[in-house]
């Protein structure tokens, strides 16, 4: 619908989010992907050489540690999806046991209020090799146990995982049972009468008519992996050695402490096509929503 | 028999009504699952709290009992020594004046970019939802992708803008680059919230002779308290909880709070002090906390809907 007066006011009111749109993000996107064809150092150079325009990129998937990263990302993707399974059995219970909903949903729902730095530095102390709880578990008699994950390059990665797990799985669970109170009662009392196991109902029911809610968290999720940063400063900063360097970290790392600017910037380039190829299922998705809601409403 | 008889006379004569369990077994099953359904989400709280607890007893114990080792042990003598220390006088880098400092710099990193944020989210979201502008479908779809983007793609142009606008390594530099991140996300969700606005209150408006404006101070900010409350407390969390731009404009002097907690605890120098250590990081974490625990409904709707919409 038009509105014809004060034509001009709305679209001068648009201009300062325009202005930041243009010059900050698609502008900073051209001009990053601009310095990754070119040599730059710790100071920006703008001669592109074309017949070496490749250089960083050759340079970066030679690097160990952006292999490392890479591998790291998707190992970090796997165990964080844990965050959406527990997430999703928690709801479940809340759901079907109302009682102590609210209690149960403010426990699991504090870490995320919390920075990640003071998620780090708590989940860190517990895996301390000396005070940690190794040396706690060990006194029990448990002395099998090796708990102090921290320390070597092969578990450090399972800290991130579990620091991340206990962050995330509130946030996920409240989107579940949000998409589980959407689902129509109804189901509940059918299945019941039909004799449906608890199994079945939930595995060939519950589950495929929550398909969006599910897509939506692993989308959020795998943006979150790739955004995964402060996590790995608080709890390793890369660690041991770079066991658990993960993209966002490595182009950081490049950046301010390599000082490698050209490098750094081709790491971040990849980052983005990382996130486009998430992304794109998220937009394809939100297309066929929208079609779809809009022949309901017809 | 007796179990559908519900009400009997007592000796006086009274009718006492016992409640008649017309399904007891049914019912005793269903409670046999309820029970290890709770007692199954009772461990479940008890993992997630353990890091907090674990967190508390350790700042109020002193050095001397954390060496003994026993991490899940009560504090013998309960003191605020760390307390106090990770206040007035725990180092972050070379500077020892303790965490007070990143906590003045964070309240005065919040305040300008809330506003700054917020007023701009606002304003565009409004003229978006409710006006005829140009190229609202694209306009809105580029920032649908820009809140999206990794912040390490533009983290170098930033740095070079804000150097330009000589705000780099100050306050107002992490302000600004707050206020520029959270734009789009803060714009869909405004505009979310005001395209639902009837139509004819809108047309009303103008034939009131109201001016852009106009109908924004006197019609729409009256009505997007809720919003408005939901919004305030996401930014506030997110900027409050912020470790990377904090760490990248920031200046000495002009750090967040969770960056000197993070110089605290991963610097290996000298002994550390691990009560200290705790301490500092409840510091950090109890703004978000009291938030939570006051208004944690409102959060949870902040974040799904920064999540969702954006």
């Amino acid at each position: 619908m038009a509105l014809r007066w004060s034509r001009w006011s709305p679209q001068l009111a648009l201009v300062p989010a325009i202005a930041v749109t243009l010059v900050a993000f698609v502008g900073g996107i051209i001009w990053t992907v601009y310095l990754s064809l070119t040599r730059s150092r710790r100071i920006p150079e703008y001669t592109i050489d074309w017949s070496d325009w490749f250089r960083q990129y050759d340079r970066l998937f030679r690097d160990d540690a952006w292999a490392i990263s890479l591998q790291n990302l998707i190992i970090l993707g796997i165990g964080s999806a844990l965050a959406i399974v527990f997430g999703f059995v928690l709801a479940a219970m809340i759901d079907r046991e109302r009682r102590g909903e609210s209690f149960f949903r403010t426990v699991f729902l504090y870490p995320l209020a919390i920075s990640l730095i003071v998620t780090g530095a708590a989940w860190r102390w517990i895996f301390n090799p000396e005070y940690g709880v190794e040396p706690f578990l060990h006194s029990l008699g448990l002395t099998w146990v090796n708990a102090s994950w921290l320390s070597s390059g092969e578990t450090a990665m399972w800290a991130i995982i579990l620091a991340s797990v206990w962050q995330s799985s509130g946030f996920y669970m409240a989107l579940m049972l949000a998409g589980l109170k959407s689902i129509n009662s109804e189901i509940w009392s059918a299945a019941r009468l039909d004799g449906v196991s608890l199994w079945k109902l939930y595995t060939q029911i519950i589950i495929p008519m929550m398909k969006f809610t599910f897509v939506t968290c692993a989308i959020l999720l795998s943006l979150g992996v790739i955004k995964a940063y402060d996590v790995v400063v608080a709890m390793t900063n890369g660690g041991p050695g770079q066991s658990t360097y993960v993209p966002a970290f490595f182009t950081i790392q490049a950046m301010t402490g390599r000082g490698n600017l050209g490098f750094a910037s081709a790491a971040a380039v990849m980052m983005l096509v990382i996130t486009a190829i998430v992304f794109l299922p998220l937009v394809l998705l939100t297309a066929w929503q929208q079609r779809r809601s809009a022949r309901i409403a017809k | 028999m007796s179990e559908i008889t519900i009400a009997a006379r007592n000796a006086k004569g009274e009718v006492t009504v016992s409640r008649a369990p017309y399904f007891p077994r049914k019912k005793k099953t269903i409670t046999g699952r309820s029970i290890a359904v709770l007692v199954f989400l009772a461990l479940c709280a008890l993992f997630f709290c353990i890091p907090l607890y674990v967190v508390v007893v350790t700042s109020f114990k002193t050095m001397d009992q954390i060496r003994e080792g026993a991490m899940f042990s009560l504090p013998y003598v309960w003191t605020l020594e760390a307390w106090d220390h990770a206040w007035n006088s725990a180092c972050s880098g070379i500077n020892c004046n303790g965490l007070k400092v990143g906590f003045w710099s964070s309240v005065s990193i919040l305040i300008p970019s809330l506003i700054l944020s917020i007023g701009i989210s606002m304003i565009t979201g409004y003229a978006l939802a409710l006006w005829n502008v140009r190229w609202a479908g694209a306009f809105l779809f580029i920032l649908f992708i820009c809140a999206f983007v990794p912040f390490q793609i533009i983290m170098f142009p930033l740095i070079s803008m804000t150097a330009a606008l000589k705000v780099y390594g100050s306050i107002w530099g992490v302000a600004l680059v707050h206020a520029v991140l959270a734009m789009p996300v803060l714009t869909l969700i405004f505009r979310n919230y005001y395209k639902d606005i009837p139509q004819e209150i809108m047309s009303a408006a103008v034939m009131d002779s109201g001016s852009f404006w106009r109908i924004f101070t006197e019609i729409i900010l009256p009505m997007s308290g809720n919003i408005l409350i939901v919004v305030l407390i996401m930014q506030i969390t997110s900027i409050w909880n912020d470790y990377l731009i904090g760490v990248t404009f920031g200046g000495p002097g002009s750090q967040p709070m969770t960056v000197n907690l993070a110089n605290l605890i991963t610097i290996s120098t000298g002994v550390t002090r691990y009560n200290d250590n705790m301490a500092a990081a409840l510091l950090t974490a109890i703004p978000p906390l009291v938030i939570y625990f006051f208004v944690g409904k409102l959060f949870v709707q902040g974040i799904t809907a920064g999540a969702i919409k954006g």
